[in-house]
């Protein structure tokens, strides 16, 4: 027996202390009262008869005492809270990972997958026994713990109330390398998955989990159903006609039957496309819309089954994307005057130049981009950089340590795939002279001979630069097309973030939102309208989010809009697996049976108590005790 | 006894009532307001055990208790309300209530970048906190990629010394994951704090991202970052390969290593297995920081090269594991160019001069040209020298044009005695494909020739046979200009004349008499070559010549003598051999004998190039011996860098006549006709080099210093750039797992769409990895965007890898990517400088900061928690003091004292 309220001491203090107050109320002598009688003879013999029984009274008193003693030795012992020694730790330690995942909102089973495994989970505290602990944790892309490790029913139903559906993959391994954690060094443990068995891999933490003696149970949620998913929503504008772009849809049909559905584009929230389409069993179909008009921010996309088809999981059936921005370059172009730089520069409708001699570089204001002309500023600047034949002057380290010039160099070798000699062609320009300079590790030449390299792009700074190691003007390159492409290119290379950019972020992952320079703190506002103060790491809000949908980040003065939606996944598949694999061995349902009675002491001890007083109540009334 | 029954029954029956409504009551609103603060029942139905006070007062009712009855009352009072205390115990009566206790769970980073030091001072700092707990709750757990409760409390205490986690566990750092485990342990009706000890550094999950989730779930976080002095530690940190490596051009490697002092290493470079041949092994000073080593090396075999950079510092080193580094890189093989040459022995000039320039040349005879596209598909160029027709099949030529016109190649027909026209490629497909026609304008100036073809007509011919020598007839006709004369006379056992000897300008009449040619009876030469001769006897021809063609035995006599009076007359004798039973004695001799050629074949389809190769033999119309010196036409770029003006003489060339626009005519000899033309056929370009490459006409060419440059960058221009379009392809490790990323654009700027593509890893490669170790994978590429196809997958080993994917559509490759993967060593080798930034900005959104005083943990500031707490112990402490009370007013007579009076309340009595 051990105590886990009072302790010991203060249960022997509580006792002591009134078993004293009681033992001294026994010790007073209640005094009679007197009662004058007419003829005091006639009492005599009942006196005489009287004074045979004292004995008897006195042992009736003592039981009394015993009684009250016992009375209080109970309800001071219930304070302790006694449990059965050693019983804790021979009671079993349970973790119950509950799939919150995006298939859990299948509404195949009443009121929906989650809510079954509310019921089930419930069972399972009914059968707790007093010793055993739980504790239960959401499992999605995350695994996070919603109560601590309890005995206790009400702190478990809280946790179960907690239990949210998000639009995430279910990440078994994680949940299992949690439990393995939790599950550390405690008696019996178990792990309990609540889930419909869509669940990604369970990775090394089941085995784990299997050696260390822990048994691994699974309790099936879902019926299964027809359900029509977005599995990939997306839209890109094209790299050269950045006044274009073309979206990606990709709709899914886990099931067996070929299901008609309609999928309806909104653009900023109104409908600009709808079609009708029909996907077999199983199939994956991609609908291309190319040159996408109608929607300056947002796009969504909504799929339905037509007919009396029901679809048990409608959160896969929104998809949201974010058409990337195209917003104006700002160029600042220092020079002495280049008349080929000023008309190449002109042809961009998109761009903003200034134009600065070297002696009042830098201009007002922020850039994207700067050129410099065959000028080398003293100290690199803050903004990508286009330097044309970079010639430091004496005393000043310029992009490249020059080393000397090269006559007559040629275009021999060109790196053709790399996007800043996009439709250009370098092959046959004609160059008076170029530096020949020593290159910086990672910088990468895009043109050049064997002799001297004529167009390297690197980074100086923490900025990427582009330069061309001759004087432009000395050569034949600004009578061709390429020129001004080339120099377009190059703005394009710095300013539009296309080749990584992304229409939406995936939920549940790490998400890095640019927000302007010197912000330290952005708010975040989810799809629900809830507003959360979110960290800013490199210029950018770190931040994470559990339902698909469109966020808000508000930074500074900066206020945008990106979308979230559920990454690659199955979890479209609305037929519950039928095994679950854990650790080599096929997971079962628990043995729910097998659980434990709760065995608070303290409540029998108390009704003990209640039952003594009841029966001392009754033998003092009728004179048993005294 | 009856009235008591009655009692009895009223008292069971009263309480049973008051029980079932109490907890019925109970059950329905197990939660109420009292004062302000919220009560409620855990277990409602326990209140039903109020239901026992009326059997109390029954109790009472029968009592023989000497007392008073207002006293009696009063305990039963006490009774009943200690019974009420004991069944609100049961129905475990809660008050929700503010509290600032605070719950603080002590995360210690204990992976193997945290320096001992700082773990000791962790150890002294969470033991000043377990001192100072008062009624706080505290926890404690170690992590590093997993996260561990230690138990706290009981004699030990804090343990001594904070373990690090044994195996693998202890080379990474899951912050997050620390933290999400720490979400496990705040007991209810606290507030929580964190309070972290780490370096920040992070191997797999994301602090900064998961403090959002802290902040709401209530955590404040505290974090202390590490301040002792790391170890000395030198680690490599990049191992950087120039983008593009030529076989056999030295290029550098450069190395970065991080040291936190200045000291002096060793360090090597393996190319492979082997220690780098130009630059092995270099011992070098390093400084505090950041160094970069550049060390040379050269790559002699194409393919894929794995270099290892390894560094051995004399002083102390940390962490071993971090000392070596590696990184595959694919270098392209040398542009390769397949050399058919028509005299192999004479192929060593070309070969050598295409050799210095940096080719690999492949020198086949032509029975070695490939048949197939997919054999073709290994070359980037291919120059048929001095090759006649009849020695490339049509499906070899089929190959050739399907190769430049499908896949890009570069072709190039050099000339010589056995090509162009000379060769009998007139009115072929390779014809068809150069930049030149065959026929020469200079024909017309030429003396006529007549020629007599005298054709096996025999039963033995009949079929296909007999079919291809009327078409070689009718070639031969056409091959030939106005000016000059054909007979065609067709024999049997006995001769005819088919075509009488004519001017071939009479070509539909000629071609309709051919036409009539047909196979029967036997094989008699001699009347036929007689036949000829008469014919040719009469004709005005510079030169006159036969062609005999059989495929039968005969032991006619006289035949070498007709020869030898036919070439006396200044006729010249050909022979053709069809099929295995030709009598090969009697042609070769009359070839030999008649000044002419003896061919034979089996296979008749190889008729009509005979024909038309010994045509132009014959004619030699084709052929220009005269020295002269190229000059440019049209100039190109690969002549851009050549002074073609100090180029020696030529001395001869196969006149040919240039084709129309796009054709380019790029050199010329001294009276315009073609030296070299070329121009764009499908995917790639096809020239003619009308000179040969040998020393005949080219002798003096061979000695010029710019003849390998000449042919080098000819080649360079015109050779197919690549097999397949490439796809840029991007590989990164995030979290272990490597995340591979394809941009699909096409050359019109359009997006490539629904690729069937598939990634292909393998690694780790280079020095110690054992092939038991390899990871190898096929992996398909999902498509996520326009353009943008993604692969994720665990990466479970360490190292260099080299991804290769290959894109389909329709089943047929279209592009392919290539990318190197670099995975070194697990990140946790990498922090060697603390991550306070990191700390700092995951403390402060959760409300907290770094450094916190011992106070500061278990300051709850403004926070209060809503906490239930359960009020039963103290239910049962009241129910003790009642039980006191009850038994005082039982063992007291507190009432009705005044019996101490009782003469006079006796006498009253009375």
């Amino acid at each position: 027996m051990e105590l886990i309220g009072l302790s010991a001491a203060e249960v022997l203090t509580v006792l002591g202390g009134f078993a004293a107050a009681v033992t001294a109320l026994y010790l007073l002598k209640l005094r009679r009262r007197q009662v004058e009688v007419p003829f005091i003879h006639l009492w005599e013999e009942v006196l005489a008869q009287k004074q045979t029984t004292r004995l008897f009274s006195a042992l009736k008193r003592i039981f009394s005492w015993l009684l009250a003693l016992a009375v209080v030795a109970l309800l001071a012992l219930a304070m302790g809270d006694p449990r059965q020694a050693g019983a804790r730790a021979e009671g079993r330690t349970t973790v119950v990972l509950v799939d919150t995942s995006a298939s859990m909102q299948a509404t195949d089973v009443a009121p929906d997958r989650l809510g079954r495994a509310r019921v089930e989970i419930e069972r399972l505290i009914e059968g707790l026994g007093g010793d055993d602990r739980m504790l239960v944790a959401s499992m999605d892309a995350a695994t996070v713990p919603l109560s601590p490790l309890t005995s206790e029913p009400r702190i478990l139903r809280d946790a179960l109330a907690r239990l949210t559906p998000t639009d995430l993959a279910a990440d078994l391994g994680r949940g299992l390398r949690f439990a393995h954690d939790v599950l550390r060094d405690q008696p019996q443990p178990r792990v309990i998955v609540v889930s419909d068995g869509v669940l990604g891999e369970p990775g090394e933490a089941a085995a784990r989990l299997r050696e260390a003696g822990a048994a691994l149970d699974w309790i099936r949620v879902g019926e299964g159903g027809d359900n029509i998913a977005i599995t990939a929503f997306s839209v890109r504008r094209y790299p050269l006609d950045v006044s274009r772009s073309e979206v990606l849809v990709e709709l899914w049909n886990p099931g067996e039957e070929a299901l008609s559905v309609e999928l309806t584009l909104l653009g900023d929230g109104e409908p600009i496309d709808l079609s009708r389409l029909r996907v077999g069993g199983g199939e994956r179909l991609r609908r291309f819309f190319t040159d996408v008009s109608g929607a300056d921010r947002t796009l969504e996309a909504r799929v339905r089954l037509e007919g009396d088809a029901r679809d048990v999981l409608p959160a896969d059936d929104r998809a949201y994307a974010r058409l990337p921005e195209r917003r104006r370059a700002r160029v600042q172009a220092v020079t002495t005057g280049n008349l080929y730089l000023s008309a190449a520069l002109l042809l961009d409708e998109y761009l903003d130049v200034v134009e600065v001699a070297p002696a009042a570089y830098p201009a007002e204001g922020e850039f994207d981009v700067t050129i410099f002309d065959g000028w080398v500023p003293p100290e690199p600047p803050r903004t990508p950089a286009i330097y044309l034949e970079p010639r430091p002057p004496e005393g000043t380290r310029g992009p490249f340590v020059v080393t000397g010039t090269v006559p007559r160099p040629f275009f021999d070798r060109l790196e053709r795939d790399h996007p800043i000699l996009a439709f250009t062609a370098l092959g046959d320009v004609n160059v008076a002279e170029a530096l020949a300079v020593e290159l910086e590790p990672g910088d990468r030449v895009l043109g050049g001979d064997t002799r001297a390299p004529l167009l390297v792009t690197g980074s100086r700074a923490g900025h990427r630069i582009v330069a061309l190691l001759f004087d432009v003007r000395r050569s034949d390159l600004p009578l061709r097309v390429a020129w001004p492409l080339l120099l377009l290119n190059s703005i394009d290379y710095f300013t539009t973030q296309d080749a990584g950019y992304l229409s939406s972020v995936e939920t549940g992952e790490p998400w890095r939102i640019p927000v302007p320079a010197g912000v330290e703190e952005a708010t975040l506002v989810t799809p629900s309208g809830e507003r959360r103060t979110v960290p800013v790491a490199d210029g950018r809000a770190v931040c994470t989010g559990t339902r698909a949908g469109f966020y808000r980040v508000i930074a500074g003065d900066a206020d945008d809009v990106f979308a979230a939606n559920l990454g690659p996944s199955e979890e479209a598949i609305v037929a519950p697996r039928d095994r679950l694999e854990l650790g080599g061995e096929a997971a079962g349902p628990p043995v729910i049976g097998a659980a434990g009675v709760r065995t608070e002491l303290w409540m029998l001890v108390v009704c003990a108590a209640l039952v003594l007083l009841l029966v001392e109540w009754w033998t003092y009334h009728r004179r048993l005790t005294v | 006894m009856i009235r008591r029954g009655v009692l009895l029954a009223l008292a069971i029956g009263a309480g049973l009532a008051l029980g079932l409504a109490i907890a019925r009551a109970a059950i329905g609103s197990p939660t109420f307001e009292l004062e302000g603060e919220t009560y409620e029942l855990l277990a409602p139905p326990a209140l039903a055990i109020v239901g026992v006070t009326p059997l109390l007062f029954f109790v009472l009712s029968l009592s023989l208790a000497d007392l008073p009855p207002l006293q009696r009352w009063l305990g039963a009072l006490l009774r009943a309300a200690l019974v009420a205390c004991l069944a609100l115990a049961l129905a475990r009566l809660a008050r929700s209530t503010d509290v600032t206790r605070v719950a603080t769970v002590l995360l210690v980073d204990v992976s193997e970048s945290v320096p001992d030091a700082a773990l000791a001072r962790a150890r002294r700092e969470v033991a000043e906190i377990w001192g100072a707990r008062g009624e706080n709750d505290v926890r404690l757990v170690t992590f590093a990629a997993d996260a561990r409760v230690v138990p706290l409390g009981g004699e030990a205490g804090v343990p001594g010394a904070l373990a690090r986690h044994d195996g693998a566990d202890g080379a990474g750092t899951d912050l997050a994951a620390a933290l999400q485990l720490a979400y496990g342990l705040f007991p209810p009706g606290h507030l929580r704090r964190a309070v972290v000890w780490s370096d920040g550094g992070q191997t797999r999950g994301d602090l900064l991202a998961e403090t959002s989730r802290a902040a709401e779930l209530g955590v404040r976080l505290y974090a202390v970052p590490t301040t002792e002095a790391a170890p000395p530690e030198v680690a490599v940190t990049g191992l950087v390969l120039p983008d593009r490596i030529d076989v056999g051009q030295p290029f550098p490697v450069r190395a970065q290593v991080f040291s936190t002092n200045a000291t002096r290493a060793r360090v090597r470079l393996y190319q492979g297995e082997t220690l780098n041949g130009l630059d092995g092994v270099r011992d070098v000073e390093l400084a505090a920081g950041e160094n970069v080593i550049e060390m040379r090396s050269v790559v002699r075999v194409a393919g894929a090269v794995t270099y290892a950079f390894s560094v051995e510092p004399e002083g102390p080193d940390r962490f071993r594991e971090n000392d070596e580094i590696s990184s595959t890189v694919v270098v392209p093989g040398r542009p390769s160019v397949l050399y058919v040459e028509g005299s192999p022995g004479r192929a060593t000039y070309l070969a050598s001069a295409l050799g210095a320039g940096d080719y690999e040349v492949d020198v086949r005879s032509p029975r070695a040209i490939p048949t197939s596209l997919r054999e073709l598909e290994r070359f980037d160029f291919f120059i048929l020298s001095d090759v006649p027709a009849d020695q490339v099949s049509l499906t070899q030529q089929d190959a050739i044009e399907r190769y430049v016109r499908d896949l890009g190649g570069g072709f190039l027909m050099a000339g010589g005695e056995s090509s162009f026209g000379l060769g009998g490629w007139h009115g072929t497909r390779i014809e068809r494909l150069l930049p030149v026609h065959m026929d020469s304008e200079r024909r017309r100036d030429q003396p006529s020739l007549a020629i007599a073809l005298v054709i096996d007509k025999s039963g033995s011919m009949n079929g296909a046979a007999m079919d291809l020598a009327k078409e070689a007839a009718i070639a031969t006709a056409q091959m030939l200009s106005p000016d000059d004369y054909i007979a065609v006379i067709g024999f049997d056992s006995t001769p005819s004349r088919v075509v009488r000897m004519q001017s071939a300008r009479n070509r539909l009449q000629i071609v309709r008499d051919i036409g009539r040619l047909t196979a029967r009876g036997g094989t008699a030469i001699f009347p036929a070559l007689d036949m000829a001769y008469q014919d040719q006897a009469v004709t005005r021809a510079r030169i006159k010549h036969v062609i005999l063609l059989t495929d039968g035995q005969t032991q006619e006599p006289g035949i070498p003598e007709l020869a030898q009076i036919m070439r006396a007359e200044g006729i010249t004798v050909s022979t053709v051999g069809l099929g295995a039973d030709v009598n090969r004695a009697l042609l070769t001799q009359i070839a030999d004998i008649g000044g002419g050629r003896a061919y034979f074949t089996q296979d008749p389809h190889n008729i009509p190039r005979i024909f038309m190769r010994e045509t132009s033999t014959v004619a030699r119309s084709n052929v220009v011996e005269e020295f002269f010196q190229p000059r440019v036409s049209t100039p190109a770029d690969f002549l851009r860098r050549m002074d073609l003006s100090s180029a020696p003489y030529l001395h001869g060339y196969v006149a040919t006549r240039a084709r129309a626009t796009p054709a380019q005519t790029i050199l010329v000899s001294d009276i315009g006709e073609p030296i070299l033309a070329r121009w764009r056929v499908g995917l790639g370009w096809s020239l003619a080099w009308t000179s040969d490459v040998k020393n005949r006409w080219a002798v003096e060419w061979l000695r010029w210093p710019g003849f390998s440059r000449f042919w080098s960058e000819l080649v360079r221009e015109h050779m197919r750039q690549r097999r397949r379009q490439t796809l840029d392809m991007t590989a990164e490790v995030v979290d272990g797992r490597a995340r591979v990323v394809v941009d699909a654009i096409g050359l019109d700027d359009q997006f490539l769409d629904g690729l069937d593509s598939t990634l292909h890893v393998e690694g780790p490669l280079g020095r110690g990895a054992s092939r038991g170790d390899r990871f190898e994978r096929d992996l398909p590429l999902r498509q996520t965007a326009p353009g943008r196809y993604e692969a994720r997958f665990d990466l479970p080993r360490y190292g260099s890898f080299v991804l290769t994917a290959e894109h389909r559509r329709d089943g047929r490759p279209v592009a392919e990517s290539h990318a190197q993967l670099v995975n070194p060593y697990p990140r946790e080798y990498l922090t060697i400088e603390p991550d306070v930034a990191l700390l700092e900005r995951a403390a402060r959104v959760t409300g907290g900061h770094l450094a916190p005083s011992v106070a500061q943990v278990f300051d709850p500031g403004d926070e209060r928690i809503r906490h239930h707490e359960e009020l039963w112990p103290k239910l049962l402490f009241l129910a003790l003091i009642l039980f006191v009370l009850d038994l005082a007013l039982r063992r007291v007579r507190w009432l009705d004292r005044s019996f101490r009076s009782s003469p006079a309340r006796g006498a009253r009595a009375r």
